[in-house]
């Protein structure tokens, strides 16, 4: 138990802006890593996902791909092009099926892609290993 | 007395919160600078907000007056006014102490009492009364030094603090409806989050239900799964034997079982289930009539089981969910699995049974054929199997290895349109009787054609004499260009025929042969190949000819009855 504690503390520093335009995505998503202990804040679209992300700055970014007015694939263009912004690593949600170029992830610091539905257990431990990762 | 006062504890009672705690204290804040106070009551008309840092003069003067309980039935002062303000369901301002107004207001969720609102200000009469005096006195203050406290408080009419009551009370309970709101939320996005899981579990183990994987695989994928989405201890299957390649019933997770549980389980299990046909709950296992022996390792256990067309395949078992009982969830959950699982398990037995009669029928056919000649008595299924080893030497693909194999089964099926005197001849063949031999490849490769399955397979047939310098045939091929498969069969035929008795020569010793194989590397074999074969080594050759040769008692059999006829 302490052991849980411990962990939920170590990632209460670490904040992490969710973008889906669906909202029952981002209510799990939200929980799934408030229940870990991050810090969460959520965007409804891409731009207002590119203005939290400059105020906030996020450890970490989880982005669906279809989303109006910018696409999350657009949306990540933008922050790299901000050196302020240009860190941020990014989890990308898509479409079962759905395939980025490869040299569209990794020059937009798309780390890792998942298809929907995913399972809310393996997103958490997605987020983990990126985070690790980063500190690493 | 007045130590009773000070000192009575409201919290300690029943508490009923009516309101959280966050939204109060935003609240209390406005109300703070102008000069209210407020608090909450519970249902038994006790204390269990107020605002403490609304002054002293509410903190000293008010609080201890609104704690005070009578001492001897244990009765809030509040409690009378409050349950009369149930019952007319309204709000009611009153002159609580001297100098002193206090409005109340029911607080309701869902049609339910949750406790009382209260707002409590200096009225307009104090410092006029002389009654102030007297509740000093029981409450040990000097009442000069308490004017002094209440001088900068504004005081208020009887309505204006109605009103104020009455917009806190439409702020609190949407607060306490928003509040509501939030943790069914959070609730539904919990349930949810367990859909998505069931979701992309169930996801996950359709698509892993490739024929070609093997049953042990599939299901010890689709038991770690279940074991974290559903929070098991122990997730296991147990298979009909007679079904399913004598599968031993498995347990996979954290709660470890001694293997004769395991299958005194999935004994009984397969018996119940076989009957019921339908999910199996145990709650309660060191108190259930029949798996109370199960108590010692297990208190709970699911278990559903896998069927098609009423006819039960197996089962999946579940013990020790993880703090609590197994429900109704759980049970159409693995039953889904238990759905998905049996479609698996339908096709994989369609598989083997379809797998089996090919395999079958290609063996008949090559028997067919080698009782043809005496001496090449099983020639076929040991060139079979030398092409087998020699490809999995080479690196190629499992999928690939089988298909060597079974070309190799069939190389030398266009024999069977050549003469028998032709097959059985002692002496050097003829030029036409050797053109003849030479058609076997294409006889072959035309026999099979027909069969779309196997198209695969055909080169290793037509050009298993092929030589890698150009001088085989039928096509004279050379080098890479000739099919791996034929490649391969040409080295496995070649060194069978020097390890068999022919018409005209005894055996060649294996050492012999592998000495005659090196030597034709690079005019008659590929050099790549050829190192590969000769990694096999002449221990494996010799273990892997003895098998063979308990193998083909059937078809020494076979000959003799024809010989014999």
């Amino acid at each position: 138990m302490s052991d849980e504690t411990s962990i939920k503390e170590a990632n209460g520093s670490k904040k992490i802006l969710v973008a889906d335009d669906e909202s029952h995505i981002l209510h799990v998503v939200s929980l799934k890593l408030r229940n870990a202990g991050y810090q969460v804040v959520t965007a409804r679209d891409g731009q207002e996902a590119f203005d939290l992300a400059n105020a906030e700055h996020p450890d970490l970014l989880i982005t669906d791909y279809h989303m109006p007015q910018l696409s999350g694939l657009e949306l990540c263009q933008k922050l790299k092009a901000d050196a302020s912004t240009a860190n941020i690593p990014a989890i990308m949600l898509t479409a079962r099926g759905y395939h980025l170029e490869p040299s569209d992830t990794t020059q937009n610091g798309i780390l890792r892609m998942l298809s929907k539905p995913f399972s809310p257990r393996q997103l958490l431990a997605t987020v983990q290993e990126v985070l690790l990762e980063r500190a690493a | 007395m007045s130590h009773s006062i000070l000192t009575a504890s409201p919290l300690s009672t029943t508490q009923t919160l009516c309101a959280p705690s966050g939204v109060l204290e935003a609240v209390a804040t406005r109300l703070r600078s102008g000069g209210v106070m407020l608090a909450t009551l519970n249902t038994e008309a006790r204390v269990v907000f107020h605002d403490a840092a609304a002054g002293t003069f509410f903190q000293r003067y008010v609080v201890p007056m609104l704690q005070w309980a009578d001492p001897t039935s244990g009765q809030s002062t509040l409690a009378e006014r409050v349950g009369r303000l149930d019952a007319s369901n309204g709000v009611c301002v009153w002159d609580f102490i001297p100098g002193v107004l206090v409005a109340a207001a029911g607080l309701k969720h869902r049609k339910q009492s949750t406790g009382t609102l209260l707002l409590a200000c200096k009225s307009s009469s104090f410092g006029k009364t002389e009654d102030v005096m007297r509740v000093c006195g029981r409450l040990a203050l000097d009442a000069t030094w308490l004017k002094h406290q209440a001088d900068p408080l504004p005081s208020y009419a009887e309505d204006a603090l109605q009103r104020q009551l009455g917009l806190v009370n439409g702020m609190v309970q949407d607060q306490v409806r928003m509040g509501g709101l939030e943790s069914e939320l959070e609730s539904l996005s919990g349930q949810l989050a367990n859909t998505y899981e069931e979701l992309t579990l169930i996801y996950q183990i359709s698509s892993g239900m490739r024929i070609n994987r093997r049953a042990a695989d599939f299901f010890k994928q689709a038991c770690l799964d279940v074991l974290e989405v559903m929070g098991v201890e122990g997730m296991g299957v147990a298979l009909h034997a007679e079904n399913f390649h004598r599968q031993e019933p498995v347990i996979y997770g954290p709660l470890g079982l001694p293997p004769g549980v395991i299958h005194r389980l999935s004994e009984q299990l397969m018996t119940e289930l076989t009957q019921r046909k339908s999910v199996l709950l145990v709650n309660d296992l060191p108190h259930d009539k029949n798996y109370s022996w199960l108590g010692e390792f297990a208190k709970t256990l699911i278990a559903v089981p896998l069927q098609r067309q009423d006819q039960v395949l197996g089962c999946l078992f579940g013990l020790n969910k993880n703090g609590g009982e197994f429900d109704s969830a759980d049970s159409k959950l693995l039953n889904s699995i238990a759905n998905e699982s049996a479609i698996y398990i339908e096709n994989a037995m369609l598989f083997d049974d379809v797998h089996g009669l090919m395999m079958g029928l290609l063996h008949s056919l090559t028997s067919a054929v080698d009782a043809k000649d005496a001496y090449t008595c099983g020639h076929s299924e040991r060139v079979a199997l030398l092409s087998r080893h020699l490809a999995q030497e080479a690196g190629l693909s499992d999928h690939q290895v089988e298909r060597v194999y079974m070309a190799g089964l069939l190389h030398d099926v266009g024999k069977i349109g050549v003469p028998e005197e032709v097959l059985r001849k002692t002496g050097r063949l003829t030029p036409e009787e050797f053109e003849q031999m030479k058609k076997h490849p294409e006889v072959g490769a035309r026999i099979l054609r027909d069969i779309k399955q196997i198209a695969d397979i055909i080169p290793g047939v037509l050009h298993h004499h092929e030589r890698f310098d150009g001088k085989g045939y039928p096509s004279a091929l050379s080098g890479q260009d000739i099919p791996i498969m034929g490649r391969i069969i040409c080295l496995a035929d070649s060194f069978d025929a020097m390890t068999s008795n022919r018409t005209y020569r005894k055996a060649l010793p294996l050492e012999v042969a592998l000495t005659e194989i090196r030597r034709c590397s690079g005019t008659q074999f590929d050099p790549a190949l050829t190192e590969a074969f000769l990694r096999i080594g002449v221990d494996r050759f010799r273990d892997l000819l003895t098998v063979h040769q308990e193998q083909s008692k059937r078809l020494i059999d076979l000959q003799q009855l024809i010989r014999g006829a």
